[in-house]
Order: C-alpha cells, then sequence, then structure tokens
C-alpha cells in the first residue's frame, strides 16, 4: 500500500467531515472532549495527514496532544484512521530516528489503551510491526539494541495491543498458523526479560508475557476466557514451554540484586505458564493428545501434543527447575518474594497438582517453610494455602496429602544433619522453618507419623545429631564457686551461660529447634516420645544431652508451654503429663545421671574426695538399679568429659525447671523427689551448675506459686529435711547432704529453725561417730548454719558498746573529762581493785537485791514446776553452745584445713553467743587452751586464724581473758614482733606477699582493739608499746606504719600518759619548763634530738594526742 | 564395720544413739549386743527401708493410727503429748490438719470409728472425745470422762455394724471399765479381786465361735488376765512378766498374744480350748523396755517399738528376730502397720519421743 493511496481514502473522509467542523464552536472544543466522529475527524485529519507527510517527532507529538481531546468513544470510530499514520511510520523502510519511532509507538499506545481491536488484521499486523520495533534488524529473534525507553514503549504498546484485542479476535493470536510469529515475540521478550540491565524493561517485558499468556493481573476488566480458547492458549504455549520456564527460572535465580519486582513477576509469569500447560482440565481432557486438524506445513512442527507421555515428561523437567527455583528464593529477603513463591505453590497445586506430579513435594515443602515465616502476610497466605490444599485433598477423600508431607518430612529428617553440617545459618533457618511448618500442617496427624518407628527413628537421630553440643569451652571446668546463696535477686537477673552448638551458632536456630520439640511434644503422643527419648538417654551417652534437651521441650510442648500451634489438638490429660514428668524426673535425678564427676581428679580436694574410694551402691531411697560409675572411671576424664557432664546436669536442672513449668502447681508433688537434687547442685561448686539449679529453683518458685527461694525452701523443708536426715545416715551413699543443708540455710531464714534442730543434732553426733575425714564436711555444714545464725539473728545495736567488762572504755570516757577529780579518781581505782579481788561491799549487795527482787518474784511463778531448772536456751544458742563444745576438740585436729576452718566456726560461735555471757564465758575458757596452742605454736595461717578469733574473743568476753593473755598470748606476740621488726625494715616489696607480712599486719591490727578490750595494764601495755615502737619507723612497709598507729591510738586510750611518755622518750620537739623552778626540769630522751626514722609518726600521734 | 547397706537397715551398723555424746559410751553399747543381733545388724536388707521421716509434730508421738482403706489419699493420725492429733497425708507427706481438744493433755490413743470421718481420742485429761472430721470438718461431736490417770490405752471393738464396744481405763487404778459407742452406755465394769497393781494395757476381741467379747488386760504385776465380759470374771490369769506388763497384742486367729513388759523379754501365751492362757517361748531383747507391740495384720510380723530408740521386726509365728530398725533418737513410744488395701502400699509407723515419725516399709512385697 503506497501513500497515495491512503490518501486516496482521506480524501473521502475529509470531505465527510468538514461540514461538521463549522458547526461546531471551537471555544467548547477546550472544555470537553469531542464526542462527535465528525468533528473529531475534522479536527484530527490535518494533523495524521501532515504526520504522514512529514514524519517527525513534532508531529507526532502535536498528533498525541490532539487525541487527548477526543472522547474513548470517538476515538473507537476513528481508530483505525489514526492508527495509519502512526504505523506508516514504522512501515516506512529505512532507518528512522528512535526517538520518533519512540513517540510513534506511545501514541499507539495511547490510542489503544482508550480503544479496542476488534479486526483480527490490525491486531496481527501491529503485534507483528511493534515485535519488529523490538527486534533487531539484522539478527531477528534478538532483541534490537534500542534504549530502554523505546523497549518500554514498544513493551507497553503492546500490553495495550493484546488488552485492546476482543476476544475471540485475540483468541486468532494462539491458532497453530501463529505460533511463528508469536514464538517470536516471546523469545524476544524472555531474552529482554533476561539480557536487560533495566529493571523497566524486564518488569514491562514480563508484564507483557503475562498478558500473552491472558493471566495478567491488573485492575482492567477482562473478559474471561472459557475453556476451549483456554485450552487453545495452553496447548500454544506448550510449544514454548521450555523456552520460558528455562529462561524464567535463570532469570529468578540469577543476580540477587536484580531487585524482587522482577523476581516477583518472574516467578509469576513462570507458574502461570505452567499453571496454563499443566492444567489437569485439559491434560485429562481427551482433546489434549489430538494433533491439530489444520495441515501446517513447517509450522506444525513446532505444535506439541500434550499427551501423558509428554506430561510426565515436562514434569520431571519442571520439578528440577522448580526445586532451583524454589531454593534460590523461599529463603529471599524480600517478604514479597516469598509471598510470590507462596502463591506460586497455591496456584500450581490448585491447577495442575496431578499432572505435575515430582512437582507437588518441593512445592508442598515451600508452603511449609513459609508457614513460620516472619513475615505476617505471608504466613497468613500460606496458611489459607494450605488449608485450601488440605481441603482439596480431603476433598478428594485421599490419604495422598499427609503421605507426602510425612515422606517429605522423612527426607529432610534424613537430610537434615548434612545440612545442618554444610549450609550457613540463613539456610539452616529456612530448612528448619520446613521442618517446623510440616509439623504444623501435620497438626494432630503428628501422631500417626511419629507412630512409624522408621520416622521416630530418623527424626530423632537428627534432633540428635543437629543438637550436639560443643563442650570444648575449657573455662566451664574451670569456674568455680557457688552462685551467691544469699541470691535474692529476682528471676531471670541471673546471667545464663549459652549453649554452644557444635553445628550452629545462631540463636535462632536453637530457638527453631527447640520449637520443633515442643510442637512434637504438643502434638505427638507424650508416652510414645517420653519412652523413645528416655531410651535414646539411656542407650548411649554420646546422645544424653540432645535427648535431655529434646525430652526438656517435648514435656513442655505437651503441656502447650509456650507452643504457637495452629490446629486443635487433643490436650494431654494432667494425669498423663504428671506420669511423664515423674519418669524423667527420675532418670534424671537418678544416681548415675546426677552425680557425674565435674571436677577432675586432681583438683578433687572438695568433698567428693572423701567418698572416692567408696564404692557406690545403689541408692535406696529411689529406684533401685542404677549403679555409680566405677571409681576408675572417675580417673583421668578430660576436660572434654567433665564439660559435657557439666553440661548434662546443666540441661538436666533446666528440665526439672521446665517440668515445673509445664505442671504447674502440680509440680508440688514431686518436689517431694526433685527439691532435694535441685539443691544439691545449687551447691555444686561448679558455677555454672549452681547458677542452671538456681534458675531452676526459681522457675519451680514460678510453677508452683512461690514469691522468693526463701518461700520456696521454707514451705518445703520438710521434704528437704527427710531426705537430709535419711542421707546423713548413709553419708557414703549421699555425700552431698550436708551441701543441701548448707544450701538451705543460705536460702532460709530463722523459721527454719525448730524443724532442723534434729537434724543439725543428727550432724553433730554423726561428727561425733566419725574420726576421719567426713568432720571436714560436717565443719562445712556446721560453718554455713553458724552463718546463717550471725544473719538470722543479728547483734543488736552497737554490740561493742554494751559488751560486758566495760571498764576500759569508762576508763577512756573518764579520761575525757578535762577536770581530774583526783578523790574520785582513788575511790574508783580502790573499788575497782576490791571488785577484782572479789571483796564485794556490804552496802552495793543490798542495793543488787533490793533491785533484783521483783523479777525473781516474776521468775518463781512462772517457774513453779521446775524451780530449779535453768531457764532453757532458745535452741539456736543451744546448738552454737553444741557446735563451740565440739570445735574445743577439733582444734587440734591434724589437719590444717580443718584446723582453719575449725577456727573460723569458733570466731562465729563467739559472734552468735556474745550476749549469753553465761554460756560464752565457760566456754571460752576450755577453748582457751587448744586456741592458745594454735597461737603459739602452729602453722602461721592458723596462728593468722586464731588471731582473728582472740581479737573477736577480745571484743566479746573483754577483760575475762586477760590474764591470760598477758600471760601467755602477750609475750609471744611481743617477741615475735620484736623479731620480725629488723626483718621488715629491711626487706624489699616483694615482702608484702610473704606469709609473715601478713602475720604482721594482722597481729598489728588486731593488737591494739586487743588491749583496749582486754584492759591491760602497765606492764603489758609496756611491753606491747616497746614491741611496737620499731613499726613506727618509717623504713617499715607502709601498712605496717599505719597498722602501727592504729595500736598506739588504742593504747593511748588506755593509758595516755604512759604513751605521750614513750613517745617523747623517742621524739620530742618541745621541751617542757617547769612551772616553778624549785621543780626538777623536765628531761625527756627525745627532747632536742635530730629529726629520725621516727619523727614523722611520732609527730603525728603526740598532735592527735594534745 | 561393714559399710553402710542400703536401706534403712543400713543404720544397723551404726553404734546406737546415746544420751551423751560419747563415743566410748557408744561403742559399750554396741558391744553389748547379743551375736545374734549383731548378725542381724550385718546382713544386708533391702527388704525394710525406711521411706520417710514426718516431722513438725512439735511434741513426743504417743499414738498412730492408719485410715488408708477408703478412698483418697492414706492418713495417718498421730497423738502427741502436747495433746495435738494430726492428720498426715501419706502422699503429700505433710500434716493436712491438727485438731487441739485435750486441753493440751497428752493424747495417748486415737482409733476411727467406721470411717475415716469419725475419729475416737483418749487423752490424759481422763477424757474420751470422738470427733467428726467429715467434709473438712474439725468438730468434737463429744466426750466423757474416763476418770482414769494412768497410762492405759482403750480399747475398741465393732459388735455390730454402727455399734461399738469401747474398754478404758477407769477411776479406780485396776478397773476396766466397758462403754457402749456411741450412745455412751456404761456396760459394765471389770475389776480383779486380787491387788494386781494399775492397769496397764487392754485388749478386747471377738471369738469366732460367736461369743461374748472376751477382754485380755495386762497389769501391773506382771499378770495377764483374761476376762469374760458378759459374765464379768476373770476366765484365767497368767504372771506373764516380773514387771508390768507394757504392752500386749492377741491374734484372734491363732489364739495367740504377746507382751512386753518393762524388762528384757517379750512373752508369748497361747489361749487354749479350756480358755486357758498358757506361757509360750518367750524372746530376750539386748535393752529393756518395749512400749508397744504390734501383729500385722497378715499375722507374718511383729513388731516392737523398744525404749532403746529401736523398732525390732520379730516372726510372728515363732517369735524369730529378723530386723532392727534404728533411726530414732529417742524411745520409740507407738507403732502401727497401715491397712492400705494394696499389700505393696502397707507401712509401718513409728512414732519416738524424738517427735518424729519414721514411715517403714517391711516385708511388704509378698
Amino acid at each position: 500500500m503506497g501513500p497515495s493511496a491512503v490518501l486516496g481514502q482521506f480524501g473521502i473522509a475529509v470531505q465527510y467531515s468538514t461540514n461538521y467542523l463549522t458547526a461546531c464552536d471551537l471555544g467548547c472544543l477546550e472544555m470537553g472532549q469531542i464526542d462527535d466522529p465528525k468533528v473529531a475527524f475534522a479536527f484530527l485529519r490535518p494533523t495524521c495527514v501532515l504526520l504522514t507527510r512529514e514524519q517527525t517527532v513534532g508531529n507526532v507529538q502535536q498528533l498525541s496532544s490532539k487525541l487527548k481531546l477526543v472522547s474513548d468513544g470517538t476515538l473507537q470510530q476513528l481508530q483505525e484512521y489514526v492508527l495509519f499514520p502512526l504505523r506508516f511510520v514504522l512501515k516506512t523502510p529505512g532507518p528512522k530516528k528512535e526517538s520518533l519511532v519512540q513517540a510513534v509507538v506511545e501514541e499507539i499506545g495511547y490510542v489503544l489503551i482508550v480503544t479496542c481491536v476488534r479486526s483480527w488484521d490490525v491486531l496481527r499486523e501491529l503485534f507483528s510491526e511493534l515485535c519488529l520495533c523490538l527486534g533487531s534488524l539484522a539478527e531477528p529473534g534478538k532483541p534490537a539494541p534500542s534504549s530502554d525507553e523505546l523497549k518500554v514503549a514498544v513493551l507497553r504498546g503492546l500490553e495495550a495491543l493484546l488488552h485492546a484485542a476482543y476476544r475471540d479476535i485475540a483468541c486468532q493470536l494462539y491458532q497453530p498458523t501463529m505460533l511463528p510469529g508469536l514464538g517470536t515475540a516471546v523469545s524476544l521478550l524472555l531474552a529482554l526479560t533476561e539480557h536487560e540491565r533495566s529493571r523497566k524493561v524486564q518488569a514491562a517485558a514480563l508484564k507483557c508475557l503475562q498478558v500473552l499468556l491472558h493471566q495478567c493481573d491488573c485492575p482492567q476488566d477482562h473478559v474471561p476466557v472459557s475453556w476451549d480458547e483456554e485450552h487453545a492458549l495452553g496447548t500454544t504455549f506448550a510449544s514454548f514451554l521450555p523456552g520460558i520456564t528455562l529462561t524464567l527460572s535463570r532469570v529468578v535465580a540469577g543476580d540477587m540484586r536484580q531487585g524482587h519486582d522482577v523476581t516477583v513477576r518472574a516467578i509469576r509469569v513462570w507458574y502461570r505458564t505452567v499453571g496454563l500447560v499443566m492444567a489437569d482440565d485439559q491434560l485429562s481432557s481427551p482433546e489434549a493428545g489430538k494433533s491439530p486438524a489444520v495441515e501446517l506445513g513447517r509450522a506444525g512442527e513446532l505444535v506439541v501434543r500434550r499427551t501423558p507421555a509428554w506430561a510426565k515428561d515436562t514434569s520431571g523437567k519442571l520439578a528440577i527447575l522448580l526445586k532451583k527455583i524454589i531454593s534460590c528464593v523461599s529463603a529471599h529477603q524480600h517478604w514479597r518474594v516469598r509471598l510470590e513463591v507462596v502463591s506460586m505453590s497455591d496456584h500450581l497445586l490448585a491447577t495442575s497438582r496431578e499432572s505435575l506430579g515430582e512437582c507437588v513435594s518441593p512445592l508442598l515443602e515451600a508452603l511449609v517453610t513459609m508457614v513460620s515465616d516472619e513475615n505476617s502476610t505471608v504466613r497468613e497466605k500460606c496458611n489459607v494455602a494450605l488449608e485450601s490444599v488440605a481441603q482439596r485433598n480431603w476433598d478428594q477423600g485421599g490419604r495422598t496429602f499427609i503421605d507426602v508431607l510425612s515422606e517429605n518430612l522423612h527426607s529432610l529428617a534424613t537430610s537434615l544433619p548434612r545440612l545442618m553440617r554444610t549450609s550457613d545459618d540463613r539456610h539452616k533457618l529456612s530448612v528448619l522453618n520446613a521442618f517446623l511448618g510440616y509439623l504444623r500442617i501435620l497438626g494432630p496427624g503428628v501422631v500417626a507419623v511419629l507412630n512409624s518407628a522408621a520416622h521416630l527413628q530418623r527424626i530423632s537421630k537428627a534432633l540428635m545429631q543437629v543438637l550436639e553440643l560443643d563442650v570444648s569451652d575449657v573455662r566451664i571446668v574451670e569456674e568455680r564457686g557457688s552462685a551467691d546463696l544469699m541470691g535474692e535477686g529476682t528471676h531471670k537477673t541471673l546471667p545464663q551461660k549459652k549453649k554452644h552448638f557444635l553445628y550452629f551458632t545462631d540463636e535462632n536456630v536453637f530457638y527453631s529447634l527447640r520449637e520443633i520439640c515442643r510442637l512434637l511434644g504438643y502434638y505427638g503422643n507424650i508416652y510414645l516420645l517420653v519412652d523413645h527419648f528416655v531410651d535414646l538417654y539411656r542407650e548411649s551417652s554420646a546422645y544424653k544431652k540432645q535427648a535431655a534437651l529434646v525430652l526438656n521441650e517435648i514435656i513442655m510442648g505437651a503441656a502447650g508451654v509456650g507452643v504457637e500451634a495452629t490446629q486443635e489438638r487433643v490436650p494431654v490429660s494432667q494425669d498423663d503429663l504428671r506420669a511423664a514428668v515423674i519418669l524423667v524426673s527420675q532418670e534424671y535425678t537418678s544416681l548415675s545421671n546426677w552425680h557425674m564427676s565435674t571436677v577432675s581428679v586432681e583438683s578433687d580436694k572438695g568433698e567428693q574426695g572423701y567418698f572416692s574410694p567408696i564404692t557406690m551402691l545403689s541408692i535406696t531411697n529411689r529406684p533401685e538399679g542404677d549403679l555409680f560409675p566405677h571409681p576408675s572411671e572417675r580417673k583421668g576424664l578430660t576436660v572434654h568429659q567433665l564439660n559435657s557432664n557439666i553440661w548434662q546436669i546443666c540441661i538436666q536442672l533446666e528440665g526439672i525447671g521446665c517440668m515445673a513449668l509445664a505442671l504447674g502447681t502440680d509440680f508440688q508433688s514431686i518436689l517431694i523427689t526433685t527439691l532435694y537434687p535441685v539443691l544439691e547442685k545449687a551447691g555444686d561448686e561448679t558455677s555454672l551448675i549452681s547458677q542452671y539449679a538456681l534458675s531452676t529453683m526459681w522457675d519451680i518458685c514460678t510453677a508452683c506459686a512461690y514469691g522468693t527461694l526463701k518461700e520456696l525452701v521454707n514451705r518445703n523443708s520438710d521434704y528437704l529435711l527427710n531426705d537430709i536426715s535419711l542421707n546423713l545416715q548413709r553419708l557414703s551413699l549421699h555425700p552431698h547432704a550436708p551441701r543441701v543443708l548448707a544450701v538451705m540455710f543460705g536460702h532460709s531464714d530463722a523459721s527454719l529453725l525448730p524443724l532442723v534442730r534434729d537434724v543439725v543434732q543428727d550432724v553433730l553426733t554423726a561428727m561425733d561417730q566419725s574420726y576421719n575425714e567426713r568432720v571436714a564436711v560436717f565443719c562445712a555444714v556446721v560453718h554455713s548454719l553458724l552463718k546463717a545464725f550471725v544473719r538470722w539473728f543479728p547483734a543488736g545495736p552497737g554490740v561493742t558498746e554494751e559488751l560486758p567488762g566495760t571498764a576500759g572504755s569508762k576508763r577512756v570516757e573518764s579520761n575525757c573529762e578535762k577536770l581530774l577529780d583526783t578523790r574520785q579518781f582513788l575511790l574508783d581505782y580502790r573499788r575497782q581493785k576490791e571488785l577484782a579481788e572479789g571483796i564485794m561491799g556490804d552496802a552495793e549487795e543490798q542495793d543488787a537485791e533490793g533491785i533484783e527482787v521483783p523479777p525473781s518474784d516474776l521468775e518463781s511463778d512462772m517457774d513453779m514446776d521446775s524451780p530449779d531448772q535453768k531457764a532453757e536456751l532458745p535452741s539456736h544458742l543451744a546448738i552454737t553452745k553444741e557446735v563451740m563444745e565440739r570445735c574445743v576438740h577439733l582444734l587440734s585436729d591434724p589437719s590444717l584445713q580443718l584446723r582453719l576452718k575449725v577456727l573460723d566456726v569458733l570466731e562465729l560461735c563467739i559472734l552468735v553467743l556474745h550476749a549469753q555471757e553465761d554460756e560464752l564465758l565457760p566456754l571460752a575458757h576450755r577453748c582457751w587452751p587448744a586456741l592458745l596452742q594454735r597461737l603459739t605454736s602452729d602453722d602461721p595461717l592458723a596462728v593468722l586464724r586464731a588471731f582473728r578469733v582472740l581479737c573477736t574473743l577480745g571484743e566479746t568476753c573483754g577483760d575475762f581473758l586477760r590474764k591470760r593473755v598477758s600471760k601467755e598470748v602477750l609475750p609471744k606476740i611481743t617477741r615475735s614482733l620484736m623479731n620480725q621488726a629488723p626483718v621488715s625494715a629491711k626487706a624489699g616489696p616483694i615482702y608484702t606477699y610473704t606469709l609473715a607480712y601478713k602475720l604482721q599486719l594482722s597481729v598489728l591490727k588486731g593488737l591494739g582493739s586487743l588491749c583496749l578490750q582486754m584492759d591491760l595494764v602497765d606492764t603489758d601495755l609496756e611491753s606491747v608499746s616497746e614491741a611496737c615502737l620499731p613499726y613506727l619507723s618509717c623504713k617499715q612497709p607502709l601498712k605496717l606504719q599505719e597498722a602501727c598507729i592504729s595500736v598506739f591510738r588504742h593504747l593511748i586510750q588506755v593509758d595516755p600518759d604512759a604513751m605521750w611518755f614513750t613517745l617523747s622518750e623517742l621524739h620530742c620537739l618541745r621541751s617542757y619548763e617547769p612551772p616553778h623552778p624549785d621543780l626538777h626540769p623536765v628531761l625527756l630522751a627525745g627532747t632536742g634530738r635530730p629529726r629520725n626514722e621516727y619523727t614523722d609518726n611520732v609527730l603525728k600521734l603526740l598532735e592527735e594526742d594534745s | 564395720m561393714a559399710s553402710d547397706w542400703p536401706g534403712g537397715a543400713s543404720a544397723f551398723s551404726r553404734p546406737p544413739p546415746t544420751k551423751g555424746h560419747d563415743p566410748h559410751d557408744s561403742i559399750c553399747c554396741f558391744k553389748r549386743f547379743r551375736p545374734l543381733e549383731r548378725l542381724i545388724f550385718m546382713k544386708p536388707n533391702g527388704i525394710t527401708r525406711l521411706q520417710f521421716i514426718l516431722r513438725g509434730s512439735g511434741a513426743p508421738v504417743n499414738t498412730l493410727h492408719f485410715s488408708c482403706r477408703e478412698p483418697g489419699p492414706p492418713l495417718l493420725f498421730s497423738g502427741s503429748a502436747k495433746g495435738a492429733v494430726h492428720v498426715w497425708n501419706l502422699t503429700t507427706r505433710r500434716a493436712e490438719r491438727v485438731l487441739e481438744g485435750h486441753e493440751g493433755a497428752s493424747v495417748i490413743w486415737l482409733n476411727t470409728l467406721h470411717s475415716r470421718d469419725t475419729l475416737i481420742s483418749q487423752a490424759r485429761n481422763m477424757k474420751v472425745c470422738t470427733w467428726d472430721l467429715s467434709e473438712g470438718r474439725c468438730k468434737m461431736t463429744g466426750s466423757f470422762l474416763t476418770g482414769s490417770v494412768g497410762f492405759c490405752q482403750c480399747s475398741l471393738l465393732e459388735r455390730d455394724p454402727g455399734r461399738w464396744l469401747l474398754a478404758h481405763p477407769g477411776t479406780d487404778m485396776e478397773e476396766v471399765k466397758l462403754v457402749d459407742v456411741p450412745s455412751g452406755a456404761a456396760v459394765c465394769s471389770l475389776k480383779p479381786n486380787t491387788k494386781r497393781g494399775m492397769l496397764m494395757c487392754v485388749k478386747l476381741w471377738q471369738p469366732d465361735s460367736g461369743q461374748d467379747p472376751l477382754l485380755l488386760a495386762g497389769y501391773e504385776d506382771g499378770c495377764v488376765s483374761l476376762w469374760d465380759v458378759s459374765q464379768r470374771r476373770v476366765l484365767c490369769e497368767r504372771a506373764a512378766h516380773p514387771e508390768p506388763v507394757m504392752c500386749l497384742d492377741f491374734d484372734p486367729a491363732r489364739l495367740r498374744g504377746v507382751s512386753g513388759s518393762s524388762e528384757r523379754a517379750v512373752s508369748s501365751w497361747t489361749l487354749d480350748g479350756q480358755q486357758s492362757l498358757q506361757l509360750q517361748e518367750s524372746v530376750q531383747l539386748v535393752n529393756p523396755g518395749v512400749s508397744q507391740l504390734r501383729i500385722r495384720e497378715d499375722r507374718k510380723i511383729l513388731a516392737s517399738a523398744g525404749w532403746d530408740h529401736r523398732i525390732r521386726l520379730f516372726g510372728w509365728k515363732r517369735l524369730k528376730p529378723l530386723a532392727v530398725l534404728q533411726y530414732h533418737a529417742d524411745m520409740v513410744h507407738c507403732i502401727a502397720f497401715s491397712d492400705h488395701q494394696d499389700p505393696r502400699h502397707r507401712v509401718m509407723a513409728a512414732g519416738s519421743k524424738d517427735e518424729r515419725i519414721s514411715i517403714w516399709s517391711v516385708y511388704n512385697d509378698g
């Protein structure tokens, strides 16, 4: 068709419309659109003609602006006329400016958007023309190297064209004869999608493809395609299926940076194509396999016959591509992509579940993975999809769905350990999410799956392998020291060490695994699971920790604690749960699983060591039959083994906490058997274990509604004491009973005392009856008991003030008075002296009687039954008294460690008894010889400790011991101080680390107050000051000087005059002039001496004194 | 010395407790054991096992009574020297309730009437009280004065369903009074003609022949008497001990009884066809004093509560010593065997002056 012919056509039309234009008011053109076709024709004609003649961008634009003024209906009538100049531009041979082509294509697009295409020819021609614009001239089938804008414009135009085409017209496009043309278009679009770098072009190309598939999802109305037409579509695209699917899967799997939009669209086109071609209803129809009726020639080779064999073959290939896509995308960062995967699964499972065959399981897997997606939209969509899948499946009445799911689960479980070893944390997480998803979907079906031994075996083995702990951390074994027993902190403040796993580091991976276990417990049969995992737990030491971890979570899950379940289940009855808890807790706390070695033999200086030689026999208070590892096994445990043991105990402790939380207040009845073992571990030397035990105790508190650990211990002290008292009698079997007692003391308060009394009595009896190393264990208990006493019965305010024997302090007071009443002083002195000699003035005696008569009356009323009996001591004092009596014997034990411990206990005893002079003094008297031995002829460590005890004794007993101290202790102390003084004066800084230094320091620190408390007198004071003087030297270590100054300060309080004199003898600044010439001048040795080593300290003291 | 054995019997290997804390004393004590008893001490014995201890009675435990037959948790009633009756739940091992109603006077005997909801208690304030415990109540429903200041425990016998005969010590020291429960009507009073001293213990029982109930009574002079209640006369008397009879128990099926005293022997005797008591063999104990003797329901085992802090178990047939159980730190006052339906759950409880109640499982696997 030449231009002249075209113009000829125009000629007729022009004539037809001129009349109209004159009739119309041009002014109204600007207001609204032209509705009248004639007017519009007249209006458009000049521009069209112009464009035909001069093919410039300007003309196109002019046309464009005019077209905007024409209403859609009118334009529809003039469609072909308007399109003609535009198509003419495209058809004009020879190279064209890109901008022109682009403008033209955009314009065509505009026209097509607002109009419909009714003629097949127009559609076909436009389609091929637009496709030509895309393709390169040089290489047909490849996209032209034109600008992105042009490509986008062409693609939009194509899209508009396809939208604009009437349905019956459009369907002609898919007739077999059109296959070559369509094929070119598809391959062009695919090429654009794959190779183009601009996202816009990619997206537009994909959009175009989608429209071509009649699978458009744009908001415009679409006339639904009839079944026949769809069938035709399917047949047509079957030819392109390999190309489309391959290319698009490459696109999806391609660059992650291409933006989610492209990926989403690519996936969409992929599954829409597959869904169309492989649709079940098409493939199952008898027409599917027929060859087209028409003879097509070469094009016929392109036609694919969708026979069952073809379908099977194709589905196999598709499955490979699908797996590739899903593996790339299911863990995609953008949620829209994941959402699209869900849509894909949903769509394909809905349309072509049967024909896709092998693809079903990856599709389900994808869905399942997304069930636990972090994005709620994805999750919801996924749940809906799964529900519909399940629904469809149930509707068809097959068990296939469950079968597929359980099969998938099985294969996933099989590959889980490998995946956990090899892939990165993100991938692991998605794998685990899939696992989780299967369980969620199976829901109550989990029971059936687990009933299959193979499944259970596989799943449990996978969990065992995946949950393997990393036990190489050496610090765990080394960290010692029980957690703070007084810890009254709130729950969760305890820092808990994280578990390190061998195969993953991400905490979220562990959470997923935990969730899996919980879901298993939630849906599974609790008896079966507990049985199975307890078997595993028993079976191998390698699986112990993992099995325990799993068991803990299963029980939590069974109780529904911390489970986000989507499906209903038959709730586990509380009785079943309790039975399971009892079984597991018994297993955990059985001797061989609870008392594992956690300290290496070399460092085994603790209580364990005392019992190791004794073969451990079966426990009797619990089910019998567990044998303690043979002693020989305990030797030479590696750090790893110890670590592993520690972790196992920790996990078991955690498990008890879990079980408590699972059972809630019902756990109360199980406390009879579990609280004791937990407390046993709370007192463990390994800090990790005691931390876990504490947190378990808190869990129990939460479960049984106790506010504090103290409440827990107090309210259940009967259970604890029951076990303690039984076990104290079988110490070789249960060496930890004292430890539990100590923990109880640490956590409890004085209200425990009445109950605990008989146990303490047992301890003391046992102490008397065991002559071996066990005494040390009991000593530890007694020590903790007395520490608790000191805490429970704190000394009243100002202990030191109201101490007995306040003679010293009295004297201090009198000295403070500026004016000395000599007469009164002498009278007091005489009285004191008489008192000391035991002569009591009559008057005073009467006074005392006078005062004491009324109370004795009262007492006699009360004590009518037993007038002679002494009032019974409060039980804590009575116990302390008994303890102190035993200390007397034990002070001379051959073991230094024990002696040190006993000295500590003794000190605590003195503190507890300080107010009971009647009890304390006789005991102090009995202690004295042994204590003296420690002070004078023992290991320096013991001397140190003993001196501290002596100071405490001095504080509490005051001058009761004065004579003994001055006679037996002071000489030795002063001598040793004197002997050591030159050594320390000469020694270097390293000396401060020696025991001798520490001894000196502590003696000097305590000596002053001791002198004050003991109310020492002249000669003793003299000897003390004499011994201390060398330490005033500035050559001495600084700490010693300070301590010495404190001694002198105390001494000055006792006897200021004597001290003034002593100090002044050393160094004196002033000379003292006698007030009257008759008196002798004061001559002090220190007067006028040059400055020496003592000057500083002496001056300091003298200044304070004056 | 042998190492610890599993089971409560492990305590056997330890020297007995002593009042003071002198280790030498305890060793001496240990040496006083006869070879046989030492043998038992040494024997590993998993059959007797100390299950648990009930603490918190706050006073010496004088008497115990089990109630395990009915549905619900097994219960144990205990009476303390401070007048409190504790109701122990053996499942939780805790006192469910404490009944205070004897004005602080020592409770010396407890029993239940037809169900655990009705308790009858005897205390040293010369009173016998009945209690309504149903539906959580702790109400005293009735009491009467016995007039006895002694230690003798009552004895209860169900004659017809809902009617019991209670034998209790009377105002007169030698006197046994019988009353009808729940009506409280006095049935009769039995007083020996000869001077027997204080009434120490009684046991009412119903012979199989369907005759009227008979009563066994132990007196301060060591004599055990068999009374015919309806005829109010002594059928037979036998001097079983040189010392006061502290306790007795009787096995109506074998017509055989056993009595303990403040001395070292436990005597057994039988009742022949002529209603005459015949002394049989006696067992010598190491340490004197038996506070209570109990024959287990299955008539296989006899248990004794010793003043020497020990519980001894004997085979009932031939009084063969089986085991010596040691846990308590003071005199054992009372012993009771559980009446649980399931023989495997039948336990033995012992109450002691040390304020504890020990629960043992003894030979209850068969």
